[in-house]
């Protein structure tokens, strides 16, 4: 699928999209994997580290150490503590996030309120004096970082915003932590009937036509291409309230909200219409795709209307 | 003496059904540690090199967990047939009907599926496949029953030019994942049945397909019948001995016997085949039950006297015992189902 991209262009990668999908939907030009062989958050850790250790002599060698009975224990946890835990999540976000604008806002915010916090915690351990601008400026790390951090989240939630925008026709209303069909990232047979029982409308079913000679002649790989290219175009005729879903196999399925068996009916000819005039190439020769589709009025049980569907599907 | 080989035993060669298994898992993006995990076997799977059964099932049991997606066992099992074992595959590509097909995946299920064991019986104009376990795969099961089925159909649907309209019979409840048998079996499914079965019209059994060739398929047979055999996993070859037998009261000490084994080997090998004696019987007769109140329409007292019950309440009993109902409903379900 096209790489989405966030505010400034910087490349985002969709939940599983990049790193997951085997095989490209399209050019391989615009599909892009992050995958090397150091994780991508060893360096910035390392840098941080040493950082972190630097700040520990920087106070040895300026400051006078305190006698160990006038150590403020509940400081030292309070300040050491905020400075691992904002190291733990500077690493949660580098690990779990691709490089780029927001991952770097969020993970230098973070940075930023860990040394401040180490600073302020190494007081605790080394008389300095008052007067030094230095340990002033260390300190002043904290709200610095947290300012970092908000520029951060504001970008991260336009970048929210923009992939909800894409993702609206292929999960409606209701979401939910569940897996995409991996090689055409739209939603499953589960999440249909979870929809089909809270929505008024049609449902259209898809059938691509001797999708199973495409698998045995081109192989499995380019099967799998098709399924992509058919369901992008299939998305590019939707409506945005519409819902599309991979069935199974090559069974693509349409909840049309609001729509009578009529409409339906037409939005499904016109559906079949646009993927037939389309050009699908394998391995240089021109594949003809064409689809078969029926519908049906929700209202019936979600497995009850589908089986049914799929009994006209197979009678046709 | 019966030919029989253990699950353990290396009979598969790698560069069939373990090279299409792994080859699918990798092609998904699942690394080899996680497919290859106590399976024994190389990263570099040699492809010359045999692999046993039970190897070949760990590999499938870690692929279906790696990949965690439904459709697993039926995109492998649309690429299991005709598969790749020389004159066996060939005589099935050439086959002409639907016959010569069923009949040649039969006499060569040891080279051409070797997990599952399919049987094809026929009567009153209805065709019936059925699978029986091969290596004793109790938590595959399901997975392999799908897997096949998917490839037989897949494979008629090919060689036919067309949708054949088979009827599903399954030995589990419904599945959550009931899209994946309408799309790659069909839409007529029951579930909660006593076997794993796939049925259809006789009449499609013999009509000519466009592929076919009839003389390539007999010289594809002859080569195949001419290259050693491969025999079968102990509980198939032990379920064609009980149905051969089954009017006959067969015991283990004589089946031992006739397996070249001693009656303790024999347990223990079963054992490890997750089966015992007994379950085989049980199986072995609740299968000709059906098939004699469906085939033969015969009652519960001529039943009872085919399988050597004393009386009709013995073997409703035992009946009950084996498959949970009684003959009654069952054969309602029967009547409904077929």
């Amino acid at each position: 699928m096209t790489p989405l991209r966030t505010v400034r262009g910087e490349p985002f990668r969709p939940v599983r999209v990049s790193s997951t999908c085997h095989t490209p939907a399209l050019p391989s030009a615009v599909v892009f994997r992050y995958r090397t062989a150091m994780p991508a958050f060893v360096r910035p850790f390392l840098v941080l580290a040493c950082a972190l250790a630097a700040f520990a002599a920087l106070y040895a060698s300026a400051g006078i150490p305190k006698p160990f009975a006038s150590w403020h224990w509940m400081d030292i946890v309070d300040e050491g503590g905020t400075a691992l835990m904002a190291l733990v999540w500077c690493l949660i976000v580098l690990a779990s996030r691709p490089d780029g604008r927001v991952t770097r806002l969020l993970a230098g915010g973070l940075a930023c309120i860990t040394l401040g916090s180490w600073a302020d915690c190494l007081d605790e351990f080394w008389r300095i004096d008052k007067d030094a601008l230095w340990d002033n400026a260390l300190e002043g790390l904290v709200p610095l970082g947290m300012l970092v951090l908000t520029a951060g989240l504001t970008y991260w939630r336009r970048e929210q915003a923009l992939l909800a925008d894409h993702l609206r026709k292929r999960e409606r209303l209701f979401r939910s932590h569940r897996p995409f069909d991996r090689v055409t990232q739209l939603a499953d047979a589960d999440y249909l009937r979870e929809q089909l029982r809270r929505t008024q409308g049609a449902v259209v079913l898809l059938d691509i036509d001797g999708f199973h000679r495409i698998n045995r002649e081109h192989g499995r790989a380019e099967g799998d291409r098709v399924l992509q290219a058919v369901a992008h175009m299939l998305l590019l005729n939707l409506r945005n309230d519409d819902l599309l879903c991979r069935y199974a196999g090559d069974r693509f399925a349409v909840l049309m909200p609001g729509f009578g068996a009529d409409a339906a009916a037409e939005a499904a000819r016109h559906l079949c219409a646009m993927v037939g005039a389309m050009r699908h190439h394998a391995g240089g020769r021109r594949v003809a795709l064409g689809l078969r589709h029926d519908c049906a009025p929700t209202g019936d049980a979600p497995e009850i209307l589908l089986a049914d569907l799929c009994r006209r599907m197979d009678a046709a | 003496m019966i030919a029989w080989c253990a699950a353990g035993d290396p009979t598969i060669p790698g560069y069939l059904q373990p090279a299409l298994v792994l080859e699918y898992g990798r092609a998904a993006d699942a690394d080899d540690a996680a497919l290859l995990r106590d399976t024994g076997l190389a990263d570099a799977l040699d492809p010359a090199a045999l692999v046993s059964a039970s190897q070949l099932l760990r590999l499938l049991a870690n692929t279906l967990r790696a990949l965690d997606s439904r459709d697993t066992s039926f995109m492998l099992g649309q690429q299991l047939l005709p598969g790749h074992d020389g004159a066996a595959s060939h005589a099935l590509v050439q086959a002409p009907t639907l016959r010569v097909l069923l009949e040649t995946l039969c006499r060569w299920h040891a080279r051409l599926t070797p997990l599952l064991r399919p049987r094809l019986e026929t009567w009153d104009g209805v065709a019936l496949l059925y699978w029986v376990d091969s290596h004793g795969a109790p938590g595959l099961r399901p997975a392999l029953v799908e897997m096949h089925m998917t490839a037989v159909v897949a494979l008629c649907r090919w060689l036919g030019g067309e949708r054949l309209p088979w009827r599903f019979c399954f030995n589990r409840a419904a599945p959550r994942h009931v899209e994946q048998h309408h799309v790659h079996l069909g839409s007529d499914l029951r579930f909660d049945c006593q076997l794993d079965a796939m049925l259809i019209d006789a009449a499609w059994l013999d009509r000519p397909w466009p592929r076919g060739n009839g003389v390539a398929a007999g010289l594809a047979q002859a080569a195949a019948a001419a290259e050693p055999a491969r025999p079968p996993g102990l509980p198939a070859a032990l379920y064609d001995y009980l149905l051969e037998r089954v009017r006959a009261a067969p015991t283990l000490e004589r089946t031992a016997l006739d397996f070249g084994v001693s009656p303790a080997t024999l347990k223990r090998q079963l054992l490890r085949h997750h089966t015992h004696f007994q379950a085989e019987l049980d199986q072995v007769r609740t299968h000709v039950a059906l098939w004699l109140f469906q085939a033969r329409r015969l009652d519960n007292e001529a039943a009872a006297a085919y399988l050597g019950f004393h009386d009709a309440a013995n073997f409703r009993r035992s009946f009950k015992r084996w498959t949970g109902i009684t003959p009654g409903p069952l054969r309602l379900a029967l009547d409904a189902a077929l």
